[in-house]
């Protein structure tokens, strides 16, 4: 409209709008007085010309009320009178400020990482079809899931499937890319033709892997990521079509990906694994073998439900004729007359089962510190409001409405919401960028989609305006309640009205109602420390810090192509061994193929000579003599190995504590002499030792069952991963010497990874550290907000009662009674708090429950020391008003202002 | 409603002013000072307002587009603004004429009713 226009420019032009008007009062004036002068003296006229005029202030401001937009005008002049209240009274506005930015601040951060990993669309093009396929059948106990399938099925189904657009398989490995540099390990995913095409995606550097006909020239083709490109090959323009060998084989590059592109596969039980590397292109040729280690990814045609989609699969899956059923899962055989049933995930879905429940929980909590927060400044609010009531009633008088003032209210709290979010984006900005790195390796699949983008701004906007309707609404309707016609009397002096009391018993539950929350929250950390501390004194059945130093290790992947046979693997393991024992600083050493909470643990299930099968999985690593004195496990009974178990001598084995006590009545002397076997190599195994049981996989997973074999004996030939183990003060001196003996042993061979046994184990535990100090941070701002709404209340009622206080101190009440008055009333507050806080607390903290070790969601420690300590903190913020209430002077309080 | 006593001062409403502003000015631009006269001379002095208001009344009209305002020398060489009816004034006087006689007839008819 054109009107709004011109009074949006009338804007700008006030003054000259007002020197206008001004002139033609003026001349309106002279024109009267000149009119009136017949009558009477030049003066006189001019006084009643004035007069007849009015008000020029009155007029001026009517004028311009004319032109005024409602709501820019007045707008920016109740902006303008917010910003100069919250200048003239920086406590409260720092107070206010500081617990608005810590509540949107924390929500915003939580939100960006929860709205990331779990809501965030994929980066590929209609990503809400692709799934994943998983096949699940009934067994004895419950419904067993597997999600990989063998290549045969694979290559049944894909062309038979009509409600998938297109089907394609991955199946995640470590490869070595050799010939750039310095032997690297690698995350390499093995893939379909048709994965990028499946996926939607093209690399804009290069193509995609050609399928169909043609396709069969590509077999050598590999794809790199961005991130690769840029590390090891030199970010070469020319990549394209050159030739990199990854484990000992030539692949030629047909394309590099874009920077933003991200695949990081899912493994159960394992977690998200790093971004991939590079893409090898696969067709499993000739694999015809049964094992089942592909993922499958479809993409669902559109219009096409998955109920219909998984009916098709499942059809198809369980036909003999089409796909040979059967297939060896990981984890054991698929039975084969028991119908297969076909489960579609989605890929947004997939991987993110083990986090959603944390996120949502966290989500949970930080919105109940943001409430906090906002009640904790709309008490400050009010309470400052009630210090304002005279100015509010004279401005009422002057006419300003109810409404102006309500506006002018809101505007304030608008205002303070804008800013204490401004100020929470830029917190919540920093958090991310301190918290990500510490988040554990496996644990968030999608940590790159974590940004503060636009989505999460309109969130924390959304978030600014709730904290403005509860802190600017209450009070703002209080201020245009009656009790504001009673606001000029009250102006002279304290008083206590019946809307004043009313106030006050809204600000006590207000406050009441944050320690609860808080003590909440503070529960819930006190469990998860408790926890934490419980599960860290667990033992882990080694010495990983004794007498003769720590543990260093060292791994390495040995590739089949390098390593074909058990002499070579032996050869190379015992060259390296035999040199890293005279290594200076190496008290002792020896090795394994599954260091304990390494990434990898084997197990299988066994036979005992003379007895029904145990229903029982064993661990079954292979180790050098010479290990259970390095990790300091102490031997129960029999002998360790020797150098004489040799591959030609009698095959041995040495149990762990766990075994003897399922399978020879707790007896080691029973077992001593017996023989297992263990499925794999079918030999009958002696048993000649027994040593204690430790901890192979996790401080939090119970001991878990050994069966151990001389690395000399073993004859599979399966021992690929060989981690070198050695106990030294000097680590990482002797770390350095390991390497440098292996490259000396096999130079093109990368390290894996070397770390000591105490960094492993707390790398063990670094997700419940993680969730410990997360909630930690969360009960401590929590808490500090509340300790600002305790001092905020106590410090108004002493400053209302001091006629009251100055009354009784005339009256002989002294010092210390003064301070048990201020204290009992703070007192009474918390404990209302604490009352229902500790009730909530019983309730909510069940959700914690799988996060628990050893510990009860109603632990009373944690509950008591919570409780001792928010009660502690709470009297003491009640302390410096009930100090600053002793020193009030009798005379001075009684004195009428 | 709009009242009118018979006395020597009568008091408006906002709403009549804006009327007998706009039908001063069909007669020709006029200034401020010359509007009020004019009304007060034709009224016989009967219809009096505060002549401040009539500032702000015609700063409400120059909103609305009825008037349209102009600085120019007046009778006796002063600067003056001087406000000119346009055609959307014309055609709202026109409307406000009719309701008002619409109205001044209802009362005239409860008026005589005996």
């Amino acid at each position: 409209m054109g009107s709004l226009l011109r009074r949006l420019l009338f804007f700008f032009r006030r003054d000259r709008f007002d020197r206008d008007l001004q002139d033609e009062l003026r001349f309106h004036e002279d024109m009267k007085a000149q009119a009136l002068a017949n009558d009477m003296s030049g003066d006189e006229a001019r006084a009643a010309a004035r007069r007849r005029l009015g008000n020029p202030l009155r007029l001026r401001e009517q004028s311009r009320d004319a032109w005024t937009v409602l709501t820019v005008e007045t707008f920016a002049q109740d902006v303008r009178h917010a910003l100069r209240m919250m200048r003239r009274d920086p406590v409260f506005t720092v107070t206010a400020l500081a617990t608005l930015a810590l509540g949107i601040g924390l929500n915003t951060a939580i939100f960006s990482v929860a709205y990331g990993v779990l809501w965030r669309p994929l980066p590929y093009p209609g990503s809400d079809r692709l799934v994943i396929v998983s096949s699940s059948q009934r067994a004895e106990r419950g419904v067993r899931t597997f999600w990989t399938w063998a290549p045969v099925t694979y290559e049944a189904v894909r062309p038979r499937v009509a409600a998938l657009e297109d089907l394609a398989a991955y199946s995640s490995i470590d490869a070595q890319l050799t010939g750039r540099g310095e032997p690297l390990q690698v995350r390499a995913l093995d893939v379909s033709p048709n994965f990028f095409a499946t996926l939607g995606v093209a690399p804009p550097r290069g193509r995609a892997f050609l399928a169909g006909t043609a396709a069969a020239d590509d077999d050598r083709a590999a794809i790199v990521s961005d991130r690769l490109w840029r590390s090891s090959l030199n970010a070469d323009p020319a990549i394209v079509g050159q030739s990199v060998t990854i484990d000992g084989v030539p692949r030629t590059i047909v394309g590099v990906l874009a920077p933003d592109f991200s695949f990081r596969p899912v493994v159960p039980r394992l977690g998200a694994l790093p971004e991939t590397d590079i893409f090898l292109l696969n067709r499993w040729p000739g694999d015809t073998g049964r094992s089942a280690f592909l993922f499958l990814l479809g993409r669902m045609k559109a219009g096409v439900t998955q109920e219909r989609a998984q009916a098709e699969l499942g059809a198809l899956v369980n036909d003999p004729s089409i796909a040979p059923t059967g297939a060896l899962a990981p984890e054991g055989t698929l039975a084969p007359n028991v119908r297969i049933l076909v489960r579609l995930v989605g890929l947004q879905e997939y991987g993110t089962e083990s986090v959603r429940p944390l996120l949502l929980i966290l989500l949970g909590a930080v919105s109940f510190v943001l409430l906090i927060a906002c009640v904790n400044v709309a008490n400050l609010q009010t309470a400052r409001l009630s210090a304002r009531r005279g100015e509010l009633s004279v401005r009422m008088a002057l006419g300003a409405g109810r409404r102006r003032i309500v506006r002018q209210l809101l505007t304030e709290a608008v205002v303070l919401s804008l800013l204490g979010a401004s100020l929470g984006v830029l917190l919540a900005w920093l958090a991310i960028g301190a918290a990500l790195p510490l988040v554990p390796p496996f644990a968030l699949p999608r940590v790159g989609g974590i940004v503060i983008d636009g989505r999460v701004m309109v969130f924390c906007l959304g978030l600014s305006l709730v904290a403005t309707l509860l802190i600017g609404f209450v009070p703002a309707l209080r201020a245009g309640g009656a009790a504001f016609d009673e606001g000029l009397a009250l102006h002279a002096g304290d008083g206590r009205t019946t809307g004043d009391r009313q106030g006050e018993r809204l600000r006590t539950l207000l406050v009441a109602a944050q320690i609860a929350m808080t003590l909440v929250l503070l529960v819930g950390a006190g469990l998860l420390i408790h926890s934490f501390v419980r599960l860290t004194s667990v033992s882990p059945g080694f010495e990983s810090n004794g007498r003769g130093g720590v543990l260093q290790t060292v791994k390495v992947v040995l590739p089949e192509r390098l390593y074909d046979g058990p002499e070579r693997i032996h050869a190379f393991a015992r060259g390296v061994l035999d040199r890293v024992r005279s290594l200076p600083g190496v008290t002792s050493a020896s090795l394994i193929n599954s260091a304990p909470f390494g990434m990898m643990f084997i197990q299988t299930d066994f036979d005992v000579e003379g007895q029904p099968k145990p229903a029982l999985f064993a661990g079954t690593p292979k180790i050098d003599p010479g290990y259970f004195s390095t990790m300091g496990i102490p031997l129960l009974a029999g002998r360790d190995f020797t150098a004489r178990d040799t591959a030609g001598a009698p095959s041995v084995a040495i149990v762990s504590e766990r075994v003897v006590r399922e399978c020879f009545r707790g007896s080691p002397g029973e077992a001593l002499g017996r023989r297992v076997r263990l499925s794999d190599p079918g030999d009958w195994l002696t048993v000649v030792g027994v040593v204690a049981d430790i901890h192979q996989r996790g401080l939090d997973r119970g001991l878990q069952p050994m069966i151990y074999v001389p690395f000399q004996q073993e004859r599979g030939g399966f021992i690929r991963f060989v981690s070198f183990v050695a106990r030294t003060p000097t680590p990482g001196s002797v770390a350095e010497g390991i390497r440098a003996e292996i490259r000396r042993a096999a130079p093109d061979l990368p390290i894996d990874s070397s770390v000591t046994m105490d960094e492993a184990v707390a790398a063990s535990v670094a997700p419940p550290r993680f969730r410990m100090w997360l909630l930690a941070v969360f009960a401590i701002t929590a808490t500090l907000i509340a300790t600002c709404g305790i001092y905020g209340l106590m410090a108004y009622a002493v400053t209302q009662r001091r006629r009251e206080l100055g009354v009784r101190m005339a009256l002989g009440a002294g010092r210390g009674d003064v301070l048990r008055l201020v204290l009992a009333r703070a007192l009474r507050v918390i404990a209302a708090g604490v009352v229902v806080g500790l009730a909530g607390a019983a309730g909510v903290t069940r959700v914690l429950r799988t996060f628990l070790f050893g510990v009860t969601p109603t632990d009373p420690i944690a509950f008591t020391i919570v409780t001792l300590l928010l009660i502690a903190v709470g009297l003491t913020a009640a302390w410096l008003p009930a100090r600053r209430a002793t020193r009030i002077d009798p005379c001075a309080a009684l004195r009428a202002e | 409603m709009k009242a009118m006593k018979t006395k020597n001062r009568t008091e408006l409403l906002p709403g009549t002013l804006e009327m007998l502003v706009l039908k001063t000015l069909s007669i020709g631009p006029m200034h401020g000072y010359g509007i009020a006269q004019h009304i007060q001379q034709l009224s016989a002095d009967a219809l009096t307002i505060e002549e401040g208001s009539l500032y702000p009344a015609l700063q409400r009209m120059l909103v609305k587009r009825w008037v349209s305002a102009e600085w120019k020398i007046s009778a006796n060489n002063r600067r003056a603004r001087f406000y000119t009816l346009t055609a959307a004034g014309k055609k709202q006087l026109g409307v406000e004429a009719s309701r008002f006689s619409e109205m001044f007839g209802a009362i005239a008819r409860v008026m005589k009713a005996t």
